[in-house]
């Protein structure tokens, strides 16, 4: 199964994989949190754990702010930062739901979370402690940063744009593009737009800028389906991650397969072979070279017997995401 | 407590909706002490609690879960609105349960259609439907529900074929729709009485009328009266033939044996009813500042005195000979810029509004789909679409879960079944070393 460019991470998690997240500074170090109630760190190029963490319940997200510490959240609503290098906890604080998403933005250098509690929290990582509750109209179930631009993804399918700097007031109130429930929404590297999956196999592409010329230029495909006897059968989509310089983005889906797009020729550069089972999260490294690839069963079909939850790095090249 | 809540009940009742069997005092403290908080997370909880209930239940009632998920909306949302959800809430509560024989003729099953009907534009449709369905058609309240309505709307007929059906179709209990029935002829006989005797009476129409422009002091000597007969609300249903239960009778009514009391009729009898009296001439003129006659104003030239006390005639006003010179940057302000672009608003939701459709119309649809669905499955169809999740699950409540809140609750489910044991046997390290 796993090639010469391409292996599994030893010592995974033991239950469903939510996040992968790579370091801010390096491809070395891999985060990953998981419904085992732990968060774990990677060294990944020695495919060794360096070490793990516990909180009370499942963690659903976790986040670096910088190399050496990491936030994360789950369904015990705490959120806690962890530090890489002297292996202590400190709890900042709770929601009054679990806690959905953990992001932090370093361009206003503030972490965010969201929260089936309908709220967004602020979060100062220096202090650290609250900066601010922002409500919003239901549940939040994905959020991305985009330069000071939050995009925030609620059910009811709504998406909501808000300005980091001045949070009294939302920028764009939108509706997803996309008939079905939201499943992730990813920003540009270029902070022109945003990427959004939805639970039933399809992704669209949207621009934040509300002229009508930029808006324009939005649209969506259908991906993540697989034809079996004439019967089409529909994934969702779970995880979007875009590659650092190439604006060129990687999609997973429950049918177990990774795309690659070039979302500007509207092109699939490349599909991956299928891997055991879903999709769950996609990271890629910061310099780009690197895929981190959780495969792992999210009980989309109930709480059925499945294949192991692995985490597979993959070394991807050129050739696999820069536009032709 | 009982002090402050009763003050506050007091302040609030218009922003409580009646209920038919009542609200519970307690609850409702509770609910309005709630609403000055903003929306609490203790709402949103129970609320997340009742959502995860509808879709791990795996006994042998599922019905239980909605009946209860529904009266609690009820209590807690007491001025209805859109946060109670309560429309959604029937509407799926209804749809669930279409295909199962067994909840149709169920008292709760039909206790929700009911209350679903009562919150549709067109209740009679549903009924209609229900019957068609043959939904609640051996249930007494059923039929009660569906007179009352025909009786709203003032056909006492129809009201009355629905009891017959409801008897020949042998609806339970019999007792209750047996009273109800007599209620409605006692109502309709009453009305029909009432008619009869007011064509029957000489004098002018009993018909309460609101007057208008009389003087609250009777003119004259008499005693001071104020004219109490009011434009009733039931004066609506007496147009159309029917009296709203419990309204007394005119006492104009010459073919009863005993007079019924009327507080309307009362103390105009004792005291001679206010009179239109013709105005000997028109009213005084107040003092009113400015009174002017009307006259055409618009080619009328007011005159102009000049300090002098000389009329000042102005000069007739003729073109220019010359050119005025206009600097080209001193171009006339523009309109203040449109901050919100209607256009850019259009693009920003790009689902296009959805027609029109009524609870009923998606019900049929519903229905439809269903049966579509069997059919294609049996004739093994084109190419369709298969969803490879657990969609039933995630959209069967009110409001839509994703896989990780499902799963969540599948975990705290199983946990605590875990500590349950644990504790009993007070072994809980046992449950401790399997992580």
């Amino acid at each position: 199964m796993t090639g010469c460019n391409e292996y599994k991470l030893n010592q995974g998690p033991e239950d469903t994989i939510s996040a992968v997240k790579f370091s801010p500074s390096t491809a070395q170090f891999l985060l990953v949190s998981s419904w085992d109630c732990t968060v774990r760190l990677y060294d990944v190029a020695a495919n060794s754990m360096r070490m793990k963490y516990k909180h009370s319940d499942p963690v659903l997200d976790c986040a670096f702010y910088d190399p050496t510490h990491s936030w994360s959240g789950g369904l015990d609503a705490q959120l806690k930062t962890h530090d890489l290098n002297t292996d202590q906890d400190t709890i900042v604080g709770t929601h009054d739901a679990p806690i959905r998403c953990v992001e932090y933005c370093p361009e206003v250098n503030v972490m965010v979370t969201g929260s089936w509690d309908r709220s967004v929290r602020l979060w100062d990582p220096r202090t650290p402690c609250n900066a601010g509750t922002f409500t919003q109209p239901d549940k939040v179930y994905t959020l991305s940063v985009a330069r000071d631009r939050l995009i925030v993804g609620t059910a009811g399918r709504r998406v909501l744009v808000w300005d980091l700097r001045n949070m009294g007031y939302v920028l764009q109130r939108r509706e997803s593009s996309l008939k079905y429930q939201t499943r992730c929404i990813r920003a540009f590297p270029n902070k022109q737009g945003f990427a959004l999956s939805s639970i039933e196999g399809r992704v669209a592409v949207e621009y934040l800028d509300p002229s009508l010329e930029v808006q324009k230029k939005k649209y969506a495909f259908k991906c993540h389906r697989l034809k079996e006897n004439g019967i089409e059968h529909v994934y969702p989509v779970n995880a979007i991650s875009f590659h650092g310089t190439h604006n060129t983005f990687a999609t997973g889906g429950s049918d177990g397969f990774v795309n690659i797009w070039d979302p500007l020729n509207k092109k699939r550069l490349c599909q991956f072979h299928r891997y055991p089972t879903s999709i769950a999260s996609l990271a890629f490294s910061n310099d780009g070279s690197l895929l981190a690839i959780a495969s792992s069963y999210m009980q989309e079909q109930g709480d059925i017997s499945h294949p192991e939850d692995a985490v597979f790095i993959r070394q991807v090249t050129d050739a696999e995401t820069k536009p032709k | 407590m009982a002090e402050g809540g009763d003050a506050e009940w007091e302040l609030s009742k218009e922003n409580i909706q009646p209920l038919k069997r009542g609200r519970d005092i307690s609850v409702l403290h509770q609910a309005l002490s709630q609403q000055q908080d903003g929306p609490s997370s203790a709402v949103c909880q129970q609320k997340q609690a009742f959502e995860s209930e509808l879709r791990i239940y795996n006994g042998d009632d599922p019905l239980d879960v909605w009946d209860r998920y529904v009266k609690w909306t009820e209590q807690t949302f007491p001025q209805g609105g859109k946060e109670s959800n309560l429309p959604v809430l029937l509407e799926r509560a209804v749809t669930q349960f279409t295909e199962e024989k067994k909840y149709h003729n169920d008292p709760r099953y039909v206790d929700l259609w009911i209350k679903f009907a009562k919150i549709c534009s067109e209740p009679l449709e549903i009924y209609r439907y229900m019957q068609a369905q043959r939904v609640g058609g051996s249930q007494a309240s059923f039929y009660i529900a569906w007179s009352e309505e025909y009786e709203r709307l003032g056909n006492s007929r129809e009201a009355d074929k629905v009891y017959q059906e409801g008897f020949n179709n042998c609806a339970e209990p019999r007792d209750k729709l047996l009273q109800y029935h007599k209620a409605l002829q006692a109502r309709v006989s009453r009305q029909v009485m009432t008619t009869m005797a007011e064509k029957d009476s000489d004098e002018e129409s009993n018909e309460p009328e609101r007057l208008s422009l009389v003087d609250l002091k009777h003119r004259g000597k008499k005693k001071a009266i104020v004219p109490v007969n009011r434009a009733q609300a039931a004066l609506g249903h007496n147009s159309r033939g029917l009296q709203s239960q419990g309204a007394p009778a005119p006492s104009g009514a010459k073919n009863s044996c005993f007079v019924v009391f009327d507080e309307n009729k009362g103390p105009a009898a004792v005291t001679s009813e206010p009179k239109w009296e013709s105005w000997a001439a028109p009213p005084p003129v107040r003092a009113k500042e400015n009174a002017q006659k009307p006259e055409k104003w618009c080619d009328v030239k007011m005159a102009q005195k000049s300090r002098f006390g000389h009329k000042i005639v102005p000069p007739p006003l003729t073109k220019p000979t010359f050119q005025p010179y206009v600097e080209e940057s001193d171009e006339p302000p523009r309109m203040t810029p449109c901050k919100i672009n209607s256009a850019v608003n259009t693009v920003l939701s790009a689902r296009k509004p959805r027609l029109e459709e009524t609870p009923l119309k998606r019900l049929q649809e519903h229905r439809h789909l269903q049966q579509q669905q069997q059919q294609q499955e049996t004739q093994g169809g084109k190419l369709q679409e298969k969803n490879m999740y657990c969609k039933e699950l995630l959209f069967s409540g009110a409001t839509e879960f994703c896989f990780e809140e499902l799963r969540a609750e599948r975990y705290r489910k199983k946990m605590a079944q875990e500590t349950q044991p644990g504790q009993s046997s007070a072994d809980p390290t046992n449950t401790e070393t399997e992580f």
